[in-house]
C-alpha cells in the first residue's frame, strides 16, 4: 500500500528570521505538547482502553493530557477502534468542528489497514484516506502503556514541530473530499466551511480546490453566519 | 484616603495580575488535591501555564458572533475589575470607594457576561448550563447574604478595609471565624456553591449537557474561561480570609490562610457526587440558611 | 398665570390638541413637541420651593388648593418625561400602523394627554379634597390606556375599575374620617391634630387610607389587576402606564407619612408590645410584594407579562424604600422611582419593537434575533442590566441605597428578601432576552428588520439616561435631595459620582465614577488580551455541537420552553394560588350577597344600589 507523503516542515527547515520568534515558537510548541486535550469521544472497542490510561493505574493527568467532551475545546481526536462507514461521517464531522492545531491518533489496527474488519463491506479501511492520521497505534486492543507510549510519542512530534497533519487537511482538502464523496456519495457535505476557514487563515494550498470541492460547492447549503444588520434589503446576497 | 494617581493606576494593573498568578497556583492545588484523593499522581507545576498558554496560542477557533466575543471579554474583564475592589496587604485598589456589596454585584457582571455570550451560541446545552448556574447562584446566594449581613452588622462597616484593620488590630480573638462560627461555617456552605465545585458543579455536567457553557468554546474562548477560574478561585478564597480569617497581614499569611481556606471545599468536592438542581437549591435554602439565621439571632442578642 | 398655572393649562390643551390631531403623523409629532413644552415649564419651577396655584373653588367653608412642592415636582418631571418619550416612540411608523390596524390612535393619544393632567391635578393636591378629585381622575384616566388592546386588555381594565372603585371609596371613607375628627380638610390641621390620634383611630386610618393608595400601587394582596391590565394593551399604553401610573398610589402614600399621619406614629403603632409595629407590618407587605410577584414574573412565558410582573415587585422595593424613612433609605426610594420608570419603559419599548417586527411577544416562539435587531438588543441589554440592579446602571445605586438603610435599621430578613427579590429578577430577565434575542434564529425570522428610527431613537436616548445617570448618580440625587427637604427629612450626603455614608450607623461609601471607571478599563484590559490571540471565524448557528448529529434549519436547537426547570420543580408545588382563591372568593361572596338582595327587593344593579347605599351612609357621617 503506498502512502501519499504527507509533507511536513520540519524545525530544521524553519531555521530563519529573528531569534526571538524561534524561541517564542518553540516555547509555544513546549506548552502544546505539555497541554492536550483528549476528545473523550469513544468510536469503537478499542475505547475500553482509555478508562484505565485516565485513571488512577496509569494517570494521563501527569502528562498533561485530559479529557474534553466537545470537538470545540478538544486538541486531539483518537479513533479507538473500527470506523464504520456511518461512524465515519460523524467522525469527519467532529474532526472539522475541532480547532487547530488538531491531531489525530488512529489506535488499534482496525484503522490502519482495517484489521479484523478487513473484509467489511460497512466499515473504513484506511483512516488516512479521510483525514491526516498523525500517529497510529496498532494492537487489538492495545494496552494502556502502549496508548500512554504513543501518546508521548505525539508530545515529541509535535514538540518538534512535525505533527502539521491538520496543515494537511487544508493545503490537499480536494483529495480528502474525493475520497470521501467516494464512500458517502455526492452529495456529502458536513456544516463546516473548510475551503472559507482555509482563506481566513491563510492555509490554502494549489491542491484545496479540485473537481471534488466543485461538485460539492453545486449543493452546498448556504454555510454564511448571520450577520448583524440594521435592514435586510441593504444586504447582498452572499455565496 | 487620598493616594497618588499613579500609585492607583499601579495597583489597578498589579492586583489583578497578581491574583491571576495566585490563582493558576489554586488551580494547580486542585488538581492535586483531585490527583492525590484518587492516589493518582496529578500534574505538573505548571500545568495550568501550559493550558492557557496552549488554549491561546491555537490558531482556528470559531465564534458564533459579536456578543460571543463581547461575553468572554466581559467575563475576563469583569474579574480583573473586581480584583481591584478586594484589599490585600499593600493594595487596597479602590475598595474604600464600593464596599462589600459593590464587590458581590460586581462578582456578578462576569457570570452575565458569560451568560450573554453562552446565549449567542445557539446550543441548548449551553443554555440549560447558564440556566442551572443562575439556579445554583439564587440557591447559594441566599446564605452568602446572611453571612454577609451578619458581618456587616457585627463591624458596623461594608468598607472592606475596615473590616480587615477592625480584625487584625484586636488579634485572632476579634477575627469573624471566632466571633461569628455559625456564620463562618454557613459561608463555607456558599463558598461550595461559589467556586461551583461538586456536589455543585450541575451546570458543569461534563457528560450529561457536554460541559453546558463551555460547549462552544474553544481556542482564546476557553483559554479566557481558564483564566476566569483562576480569578474566581482567588477571589472566592480572599473574600472569605478578609470576612472571617482577619485578612492578611502580609502577603504570606494571606496566601497561608486562603490556600487552607480553599483545602476544605476542594476536599469535599473530589469526595461526593453531584446533586440535581431542586437538590442543590433545597440543600442550600435549608441548612446553611437555618446556620445562618441561628448565627443572626446570637450576633443581634450580643 | 404662574408657572404651575400655565403647566397645567398647557398638560389639558396637549389633551385637546391629541382629540383633534392624533391621527396624523404631523399631530403626532406636534404632541411629542407639546409635551417637550410642558418639560421646558416644568423647569421653569423651582422645584426647591413651593408654588401655589392662583386657581382655587369653594365649597362650603373649605377652599380646594393646588401647589407645587419638592415632591411633586420629582414625580411630575417623571411623568412629563415619560409621556414625552411615549409620545415620540408612538408617533412615526408605530402610529401609523397602529392607526391602520385599529383606529383608536385617538384614544391612545387622548389617554395620554388626560392621564398626564390628571396625574399633574394629583401630584398638585394641596387639600385633602383636592387629593381625592385627583386620584379618581387619575383613576378613570387611567381606563382610557387600558382598553386599547382588544378584548382581553378591557377584560383586565374591568377588573381593574373594580379595584380603582374600591381604592377610591376606602380612601373616601379615610378622608371623611380625618373630617370628622380634625374638622378640617387642610394639611396643616390635620398633621398637628393627628398627634392625638388614638391607636385605635390611627390603625383605621391607615388600613383605609394607605390600604386605598396601595391598591393602585400594587402592593399584596391588591396587586392580581396590575399585570393583565399593563400588559394586554397596546404597546405605547403599557409603557406610560407600567412606568409611572402605579407610583401615583407611592404618591399619596408619601402624602399620608408627610401630612396626615407622620411615620413616626406608625413606628409607635405596635401590634404586640415593643416587638412588631404598624411600620414593620407595611414593611414586610413591602417585602412580600418584592419576592412572590418577582417569581411569578420568572414563570410567565408572554413577555409583556413578564415586566409587567416585574413591575407589581420593583413597587415594593419603592415602598420599603419610603418606610425606612432615613437618609439613605428614602433617598433610595425615590431614585428607584425615577431610575425604574427610565429603564421600564425603555424595556417595554423594546419587547413593542419585537412584537412591531415579528408579530409575536411569546418567548417560546422567539429566537436569535439579536443579528436582526441588534441596536433594540442593545436597549434590552441596557434595560435588564438596570432592572437587575447591576454596575454600572442607575438601578444598582438606588437599590444600594436601599439595601444600606435596611442594613443600618437592622432588619436582617428584610435584607435578604430584596436580595432574594433581586435575583430572581436577573433569571427572570436572563430568560427574557435569552429567549428572544439568543439563540437559535428561527427561519421565519431570517429577514426581520431592525426597528424604524422613530422608535429607535427613544429607546436609545433613554438607555443613555440610564447609563448616564448609573455613572453620575449625583445627577438625579440632586432632585432626590429637594424632595427630602420637602418630607422634612434629612438630605442624603451625596457627590456627583455616589453616596458619602458618614451619619448612618453602619459606613461604607459608594463612587460609581471610580467602579465605573475601572470596570472599563478591566474590559479593555480583556479585549486587549483577546484580540491579541489569533483570529476567530465566524460560523452558522448549524455548525454547532450536537452529539456529532448533522443540524439542519428544521431542527429547533433552541433551549427556551421551561427555562428554569429545575428551579421550577421546586418552587411550583408552593404556588397555591392564595391570592387568587381570595380574590374569587371576596367576588363569589359579593355576587351571593347581590343574590340575595336581588331576590330580597327584585331590584337589578345590586352594585349600584350597594354604592349608593354606602355613599348615604358615609354623607350622614359627616353631616
Amino acid at each position: 500500500m503506498k502512502d501519499f507523503p504527507v509533507p511536513v516542515e520540519t524545525a530544521e527547515q524553519k531555521k530563519g528570521g529573528n531569534i526571538f520568534t524561534n524561541v517564542f515558537d518553540e516555547l509555544i510548541r513546549f506548552a502544546q505538547s505539555r497541554s492536550l486535550f483528549m476528545l473523550h469521544y469513544c468510536t469503537g472497542c478499542g475505547a475500553i482502553e482509555l478508562p484505565p490510561a485516565m485513571t488512577s493505574r496509569f494517570d494521563m493527568e501527569r502528562l498533561g493530557i485530559q479529557p474534553m467532551v466537545t470537538p470545540r475545546q478538544a486538541d486531539i481526536l483518537l479513533i479507538t477502534g473500527y470506523v464504520s462507514v456511518k461512524t465515519l461521517k460523524r467522525v469527519i464531522l467532529t474532526y472539522e468542528q475541532m480547532g487547530s492545531p488538531k491531531y489525530v491518533i488512529g489506535i488499534c489496527s482496525c484503522t490502519v489497514n482495517g484489521g479484523m474488519y478487513w473484509q467489511s463491506y460497512a466499515t473504513a479501511k484506511k483512516l488516512n484516506d479521510y483525514m491526516p492520521v498523525d500517529l497510529y497505534i496498532a494492537g487489538c486492543m492495545p494496552r494502556p502503556e502502549a496508548v500512554i507510549s504513543g501518546l508521548r510519542q505525539l508530545m515529541e512530534k509535535i514538540k518538534s514541530d512535525q505533527a502539521n497533519g491538520w496543515q494537511d487537511y487544508y493545503k490537499r482538502y480536494d483529495y480528502y473530499l474525493g475520497n470521501q464523496q467516494r464512500l458517502f456519495g455526492d452529495n456529502w457535505q458536513t456544516p463546516t466551511d473548510v475551503i472559507g476557514e482555509a482563506e481566513h487563515y491563510g492555509l490554502t494550498g494549489p491542491e484545496t480546490e479540485g473537481k471534488h470541492t466543485a461538485l460539492l460547492q453545486q449543493h452546498q447549503r448556504p454555510l454564511e453566519p448571520l450577520e448583524m444588520r440594521l435592514d435586510p434589503a441593504k444586504v447582498k446576497e452572499g455565496r | 484616603m487620598r493616594m497618588g494617581y499613579q500609585e492607583l493606576i499601579v495597583e489597578l494593573l498589579l492586583m489583578p495580575l497578581v491574583a491571576f498568578i495566585v490563582g493558576m497556583f489554586m488551580v494547580l492545588m486542585m488538581r492535586k488535591v483531585a490527583a492525590k484523593l484518587q492516589r493518582r499522581i496529578g500534574p505538573p507545576l505548571l500545568q495550568p501555564l501550559y493550558d492557557i498558554v496552549k488554549l491561546h496560542s491555537k490558531t482556528t477557533q470559531i465564534s458564533h458572533g459579536l456578543i460571543h466575543d463581547i461575553g468572554i471579554v466581559m467575563a475576563v474583564g469583569g474579574y480583573i475589575a473586581a480584583e481591584t475592589l478586594l484589599p490585600v496587604p499593600g493594595m487596597n485598589g479602590i475598595a474604600e470607594k464600593g464596599g462589600l456589596i459593590t464587590l458581590l454585584y460586581v462578582m456578578m457582571i462576569p457570570s452575565l457576561g458569560l451568560a450573554l455570550g453562552v446565549g449567542q451560541c445557539a446550543n441548548p446545552n449551553g443554555s440549560i448550563g447558564i440556566s442551572r448556574a443562575l439556579t445554583a447562584m439564587l440557591a447559594y446566594d441566599i446564605p452568602f447574604v446572611i453571612v454577609m449581613f451578619g458581618v456587616a452588622w457585627h463591624f458596623g462597616t461594608t468598607n472592606l478595609v475596615e473590616l480587615i484593620s477592625i480584625q487584625q488590630a484586636g488579634g485572632i480573638s476579634t477575627w469573624g471565624a471566632v466571633q461569628m462560627p455559625l456564620l463562618a461555617l454557613a459561608g463555607l456552605f456558599a463558598l461550595q456553591g461559589m467556586l461551583g465545585k461538586q456536589p455543585f458543579e450541575i451546570y458543569v455536567a461534563p457528560a450529561e449537557i457536554a460541559t453546558g457553557p463551555m460547549v462552544e468554546m474553544g481556542g482564546k474562548y476557553l483559554g479566557g474561561l481558564f483564566v476566569m477560574q483562576c480569578f474566581q478561585l482567588y477571589t472566592a478564597s480572599v473574600l472569605y480570609v478578609t470576612l472571617f480569617l482577619g485578612g492578611g497581614e502580609n502577603w504570606l499569611f494571606l496566601l497561608v490562610k486562603a490556600f487552607g481556606v480553599l483545602l476544605i471545599p476542594f476536599t469535599v468536592a473530589f469526595l461526593f457526587p453531584r446533586f440535581r438542581t431542586e437538590d442543590l437549591v433545597r440543600l442550600m435554602w435549608k441548612w446553611p440558611v437555618l446556620l445562618g439565621l441561628i448565627g443572626l439571632a446570637f450576633i443581634s442578642a450580643r | 398665570m404662574n408657572a404651575l398655572d400655565l403647566l397645567l393649562s398647557a398638560s389639558l390643551g396637549t389633551a385637546l390638541i391629541a382629540f383633534i390631531f392624533s391621527r396624523f403623523l404631523m399631530g403626532r409629532m406636534l404632541l411629542t413637541m407639546l409635551y417637550a413644552v410642558q418639560l421646558v415649564i416644568l423647569f421653569q419651577i423651582a422645584p426647591a420651593s413651593v408654588v401655589v396655584s392662583e386657581m382655587t373653588f369653594q365649597i362650603w367653608d373649605h377652599t380646594l388648593r393646588w401647589q407645587f412642592d419638592g415632591i411633586s415636582w420629582f414625580f411630575a418631571l417623571i411623568t412629563i418625561g415619560s409621556a414625552f418619550f411615549v409620545s415620540w416612540f408612538a408617533s412615526g411608523e408605530y402610529g401609523k400602523r397602529f392607526e391602520t390596524d385599529t383606529g383608536s390612535s385617538r384614544l391612545l393619544h387622548v389617554g395620554l394627554g388626560l392621564n398626564v393632567f390628571s396625574m399633574l391635578l394629583l401630584l398638585a393636591s394641596g387639600d385633602l379634597l383636592s387629593l381625592f378629585l385627583g386620584w379618581e381622575l387619575v383613576s378613570w384616566s387611567g381606563v382610557l390606556l387600558m382598553v386599547l388592546g382588544g378584548t382581553d386588555s378591557r377584560a383586565a381594565a374591568v377588573r381593574y375599575v373594580t379595584y380603582a372603585i374600591t381604592a377610591g371609596m376606602a380612601v373616601f371613607f379615610g378622608i371623611i374620617l380625618l373630617y370628622t375628627w380634625t374638622g378640617s380638610l387642610a394639611f396643616e390641621q390635620i398633621i398637628s391634630a393627628s398627634t392625638s390620634f388614638s391607636p385605635a383611630q390611627l390603625w383605621l386610618l391607615t388600613a383605609l387610607l394607605i390600604g386605598g393608595f396601595s391598591i393602585k400601587m400594587g402592593l399584596m394582596p391588591f396587586h392580581l389587576w396590575q399585570a393583565p391590565a399593563y400588559a394586554l394593551t397596546a404597546g405605547p399604553a403599557m409603557a406610560f402606564l407600567g412606568a409611572i401610573s402605579a407610583r401615583m398610589g407611592l404618591f399619596a402614600i408619601i402624602l399620608v407619612l408627610v401630612k396626615m399621619i407622620s411615620l413616626q406614629q406608625l413606628i409607635e403603632l405596635y401590634i404586640f408590645a415593643d416587638f412588631f409595629s404598624a411600620r414593620d407590618l407595611l414593611a414586610w407587605i413591602a417585602a412580600i410584594t418584592i419576592i412572590l410577584p418577582t417569581y411569578t414574573a420568572l414563570r410567565q412565558t408572554d413577555a409583556r407579562l413578564l415586566l409587567a410582573w416585574h413591575g407589581i415587585g420593583q413597587g415594593g422595593y419603592m415602598m420599603l424604600g419610603i418606610l425606612m424613612m432615613d437618609r439613605m433609605g428614602s433617598a433610595g426610594g425615590l431614585m428607584h422611582v425615577f431610575n425604574y420608570a427610565i429603564y421600564q419603559a425603555a424595556l417595554i419599548m423594546s419587547v413593542v419593537a419585537i412584537i412591531h417586527r415579528t408579530g409575536t411577544a411569546d418567548l417560546n416562539k422567539l429566537g436569535g434575533l439579536v443579528t436582526r435587531m441588534p441596536l433594540t438588543f442593545v436597549v434590552m441589554l441596557i434595560g435588564i442590566i438596570g432592572l437587575a440592579g447591576l454596575p454600572p446602571m442607575s438601578g444598582f445605586v438606588s437599590k444600594w441605597m436601599i439595601y444600606r438603610s435596611v442594613l443600618n435599621e437592622g432588619m436582617p430578613l428584610i435584607f435578604l428578601a430584596t436580595v432574594i427579590g433581586t435575583l430572581g429578577t436577573i433569571l427572570s430577565v436572563y430568560k427574557l432576552i435569552h429567549n428572544s434575542f439568543l439563540g437559535q434564529l428561527r427561519v421565519e425570522h431570517h429577514k426581520v428588520a431592525e426597528a424604524p428610527w422613530s422608535m429607535m431613537i427613544p429607546m436609545l436616548l433613554l438607555s443613555a439616561i440610564v447609563f448616564v445617570t448609573g455613572v453620575m448618580p449625583g445627577l438625579v440625587l440632586e432632585y432626590v435631595a429637594l424632595v427630602q427637604q420637602a418630607m422634612g427629612i434629612s438630605t442624603v450626603n451625596f457627590h456627583l459620582g455616589g453616596i458619602d455614608s458618614s451619619g448612618s450607623s453602619i459606613s461604607g461609601d459608594l463612587d460609581m465614577i471610580w467602579v465605573v471607571i475601572v470596570l472599563f478599563s478591566g474590559f479593555a484590559i480583556g479585549a486587549l488580551l483577546f484580540l491579541s490571540s489569533g483570529k476567530s471565524r465566524r460560523v452558522n448557528q448549524l455548525d454547532n455541537y450536537a452529539g456529532g448529529h448533522f443540524l439542519t434549519a428544521r431542527n429547533q436547537y433552541h433551549y427556551s420552553d421551561n427555562f428554569y426547570a429545575g428551579l421550577m420543580h421546586q418552587i411550583r408545588p408552593w404556588y397555591r394560588g392564595s391570592f387568587k382563591w381570595l380574590e374569587e372568593s371576596v367576588i363569589s361572596i359579593t355576587t351571593s350577597l347581590g343574590g340575595l338582595f336581588k331576590s330580597f327587593f327584585h331590584q337589578p344593579w345590586t352594585a349600584n344600589w350597594l354604592l349608593a347605599g354606602s355613599t348615604l351612609i358615609m354623607i350622614w357621617l359627616v353631616l
